[in-house]
């Protein structure tokens, strides 16, 4: 009875002073949305990651040029097209390389143009890194090694041009002034995080090289490693290679970088957990500050409303009554605060999920658990202000003014 | 039989360093079904007689029995049931909640009585009709005119069938036509044999009741019974 009593005095109390409760409350509701967006922006991310790593079907090393990776840097020792082909010619391991020409060109086709992403890679590109073709083809070695003029398109590069990307099968396209026929379109892979496949354009490497880019410098040398080998067994191998091809001698650093992909993702992973303790922490501090705005509104509130417990005490309002009343109202504060937040946090997730292709999804432990946190937070900050009230002696509260 | 029993009370405050004696040993019985005025001057110690009847604080000395039980050693949540279920209070200012309806602040004493809801419920509303407001009850205060407001405070008064009803100033905040029909609601009831203290400082409103008791300096100076005409 009184509990329900309470309920609806808090309710009523809180509504009286609607834009003040709403401002005192804005700390809780940063605090749980903190929370909540980084939880469900947490395991889309960890599941994108997740995801990342199972495309690849055996180990995958890249080999980067030490310093600069584009072509407009001065590079004393760049990587190029037949430090690769020696790393094909040796034959201690068995893996399979391409390497990637990378550039942004611009696409028309009819009266659309836009900015692209162009890769310049060779015919197993596509099993190194587990994609596949959608519809049409992927370029052959024959294609790459006749320099032809032809193009395999991202998923969503249709639509970016006004069209859909099926439609595009067999059309001519204008990229960076040369015209390229496009025979294939990929199956959409999603964004990995940091780039997005769906949106790039595929060509011949040597096309890239001799035809668009006019370099034989390349960004990066895609090694697939096969299960038989340990990553560093094969990095020894690339290292002892491109040593050699880089006429580099003994004591000399390497001129060149070696990641190892799951390393990177591990460094992505350590990475995300440890945003996430920050934000967690950042949430901390606003549900710390938003309980004792709450705390400070209730101290408010109490000394308002002196005259008002007064005449409940005098009416026969037990102090349990009286502290059960204003508890309510802080709890009740901080769950509006606290739902108020999981309806942003969400929203701010939903909004990332969209942009970066993930799938929704918020544990309902995290809802559960944060609008619990808050009304602890409430319950923690508000027994000041409710012992204050419920300790007033009623003769006195009643002629306060 | 005497329904309040009041011996040797007195009351001292600390202020500051110095103690003051508000009330210096008070006496009287009041029966059941009396109409009794309280007066005297601000600073008499009327409020804190007031105070100390109305179980809304503690003597100092003294014994306080109420309906034949002493009231004057308990204290808080004990005080606080007392005041629930046999004092009915009327203030000067009304003191009703201005966010909730006539009905709600009727039903409020009821809620911290524990009454289940539809009693509650039956029990305002003819806490109401007795007070002439059967038609004005889902009015917040501020749709209700001073006498309107005041009378719902009587329903609230009288709801838990106090022993006493307990007045303060009731008709302080009214203008006279509107007083006058409060002491008639008064005078209804007394006349339904409720017991009923008022608290005044107006020689008129004391005029009202049978017997006045005047306070001064913390003592009793006079108390009188009107002739019965």
């Amino acid at each position: 009875m009184i509990l329900q009593e309470s309920i609806s005095t808090a309710v009523d109390a809180i509504r009286a002073n609607l834009m003040r409760s709403l401002l005192t409350t804005i700390a809780i509701v940063i605090g749980t949305a903190s929370v909540i967006a980084m939880v469900g922006i947490g395991s889309s991310a960890q599941r994108a990651i997740d995801d990342s790593i199972t495309n690849l079907s055996a180990r995958t090393l890249t080999v980067y040029p030490s310093r600069g990776r584009g072509s407009q840097t001065v590079n004393a020792s760049p990587l190029v097209i037949k430090d690769a082909d020696a790393l094909i010619k040796d034959q201690e391991i068995k893996w399979r390389i391409t390497p990637e020409i990378r550039g942004s060109k611009t696409l028309k086709f009819g009266n659309e143009s836009i900015s692209i992403s162009v890769i310049g890679v060779r015919e197993n590109y596509l099993s190194i890194q587990g994609y596949e073709v959608e519809e049409g083809l992927f370029l052959t070695e024959r294609d790459d090694l006749a320099r032809k003029r032809i193009a395999i398109i991202g998923s969503s590069v249709g639509t970016e041009l006004k069209t859909s990307s099926k439609a595009l099968i067999g059309k001519d396209i204008d990229l960076g002034g040369v015209t390229f026929k496009v025979i294939g379109m990929m199956k959409s892979e999603g964004s990995s995080g940091w780039s997005n496949p769906d949106e790039q354009i595929y060509i011949p490497l040597l096309t890239a090289a001799d035809r668009l880019f006019g370099r034989q410098i390349v960004d990066s040398i895609r090694v697939e490693v096969p299960n038989t080998y340990s990553p560093e067994e094969a990095m020894i191998s690339i290292e002892r290679v491109l040593r050699r091809e880089h006429d580099i001698g003994p004591g000399e650093e390497n001129n060149f970088r070696i990641n190892d992909w799951s390393q990177f993702t591990d460094l992505q992973k350590q990475a995300t957990a440890i945003f996430s303790a920050l934000i967690i922490g950042i949430a901390g501090i606003s549900l710390l500050v938003g309980g004792i705005g709450v705390m400070n509104i209730m101290l408010v509130s109490v000394t308002e409303r002196t005259r008002e417990i007064g005449l409940r005490k005098a009416l026969g309002a037990t102090h349990q009554a009286i502290l059960l009343q204003f508890l309510i109202e802080a709890v009740t504060l901080c769950i509006i605060g606290g739902v108020l937040g999981v309806v942003l946090g969400s929203g701010i997730y939903l909004l990332i999920s969209i942009w970066q292709d993930w799938v929704f999804t918020i544990p309902f432990s995290a809802i559960f658990g944060s609008v619990t946190f808050s009304a602890c937070v409430g319950l923690f900050f508000g027994i000041w202000p409710a012992r204050k009230a419920a300790r007033l002696e009623p003769a006195v509260a009643l002629r306060y003014e | 039989m005497s329904i309040i029993a009041v011996e040797g009370v007195t009351k001292h405050y600390a202020l500051g360093t110095q103690t003051v004696e508000a009330l210096r040993g008070i006496t009287f019985e009041i029966q059941k079904g009396e109409f009794i005025a309280i007066m005297g001057p601000s600073g008499s110690g009327k409020s804190t007689l007031m105070n100390i009847i109305g179980c809304l604080d503690s003597p100092t000395h003294g014994t306080y029995f109420l309906n034949n039980q002493e009231v004057s050693t308990l204290e808080g949540d004990e005080l606080a049931g007392i005041r629930n279920k046999e004092i009915g209070f009327v203030f000067q200012n009304f003191h009703l909640l201005a966010r909730n309806t006539a009905l709600d602040n009727v039903m409020l004493p009821l809620k911290y009585a524990g009454v289940e809801k539809a009693e509650q419920l039956a029990r305002a509303k003819a806490a109401l009709s007795q007070v002439g407001l059967e038609d004005r009850m889902d009015h917040q205060p501020s749709e209700l005119s001073g006498g309107q407001q005041q009378r719902v405070a009587i329903a609230r008064a009288l709801v838990n069938n106090p022993s006493i009803l307990f007045a303060d100033e009731p008709t302080g905040n009214l203008d006279s036509q509107t007083g006058h029909d409060v002491m008639q609601l008064f005078h209804n009831l007394h006349a339904a044999g409720q017991t009923i203290i008022l608290i005044t400082h107006e020689n008129e409103v004391a005029e009202e009741a049978q017997r006045t008791i005047f306070i001064k300096d913390g003592l009793i100076e006079s108390d009188s019974t009107k002739e019965v005409a």
